[in-house]
C-alpha cells in the first residue's frame, strides 16, 4: 500500500493557520486563522466536504 | 478497513539531520454533533489514553466549552491540561489512495471526545485507548512501502460470547 504524501501540498502552507484541503488532498482550497472561517471559505469555493487540519510547526512531533 | 499512513513535512535537526518527513497513521473523521459536522484529520495514537481534539473543532460543531465534563491530563511535561468532553458521532471515511480498495465502507461509532486549547498547535485530533482502541482491533505495519493499519469492529456479540466462555 502506498502512503499518502502530504508533503507537497503542505510545503508552502501558511503555518499556524487552519487549512481546508480538497477531498483528494491534492490542494489547499482555503486557509484562515479560524477553522470555521477556512471551512466556510472552502465551501463557498465549491469544496463541500473539505478536510480540515492545521499545519503544525515543523518541529512539532507528537510524543 | 485499511488506511494508509500519511507523510508530513518536518524540519531536520541535529538528532535527525536527514529527516524531512514523518509518517503518521492519520484518518479522515467525519464528526457530527446535532446538525453540525466537520471532516477532520486525527492520528491513531496508541500512546494516548483518551480521544482529544483541538478546541476549534468544538467551536465549529457548536459545542460550548468549558462545560461540566472536564478531565485533567498531561503530555510530555507535568503541566496540567484540561479537556472538556462531549458525546459525538464519528465516522471514519475511507481515503482514496493507490492500491487501496475504493469500495470500503465507512465506519460509524459513538465517540466521547475531549476538546482542549493545548492541542490547537498540533492541528489534528488524537484517537487514543478509551473510546477508539477499546472499540476496534487495530494492527500496524509500519514499513515504508507497506504502511497501513487494519481495523475490525469488535462488536458486542463477540464480547458476550467471550464472557460466556469464562
Amino acid at each position: 500500500m502506498e502512503p499518502i504524501d502530504l508533503t507537497g501540498v503542505l510545503k508552502d502552507a501558511p503555518r499556524g493557520e487552519w487549512l481546508a484541503l480538497s477531498w483528494a488532498r491534492d490542494r489547499i482550497v482555503a486557509h484562515a486563522p479560524s477553522l470555521t472561517a477556512a471551512k466556510e471559505a472552502a465551501q463557498q469555493l465549491g469544496e463541500l466536504n473539505p478536510i480540515m487540519m492545521k499545519v503544525p510547526p515543523l518541529h512539532a512531533l507528537i510524543l | 478497513m485499511k488506511i494508509p499512513f500519511s507523510f508530513l513535512p518536518v524540519q531536520p535537526d541535529s538528532a535527525f539531520p536527514d529527516r524531512s518527513e514523518i509518517k503518521r497513521p492519520i484518518v479522515a473523521l467525519h464528526l457530527t454533533a446535532g446538525d453540525r459536522s466537520v471532516i477532520f484529520f486525527a492520528v491513531v495514537d496508541s500512546g494516548a489514553d483518551l480521544c482529544v481534539f483541538p478546541a476549534s473543532v468544538a467551536a465549529d460543531l457548536g459545542i460550548d466549552i468549558p462545560n461540566r465534563s472536564c478531565s485533567l491530563f498531561s503530555g510530555s511535561n507535568d503541566a496540567n491540561q484540561l479537556a472538556y468532553f462531549e458525546e459525538l458521532q464519528a465516522t471514519i471515511l475511507p481515503m482514496e489512495a493507490p492500491n487501496i480498495d475504493p469500495n470500503q465502507e465507512p465506519l460509524t461509532f459513538p465517540l466521547y471526545a475531549g476538546f482542549c486549547d493545548t492541542l490547537e498547535h498540533v492541528g489534528m485530533g488524537l484517537l487514543g485507548q478509551e473510546g477508539f482502541f477499546s472499540r476496534f482491533k487495530i494492527s500496524f505495519a509500519t514499513m515504508v512501502a507497506f504502511a497501513y493499519l487494519v481495523m475490525v469492529a469488535y462488536d458486542k456479540p463477540v464480547r458476550a460470547y467471550l464472557r460466556s466462555k469464562r
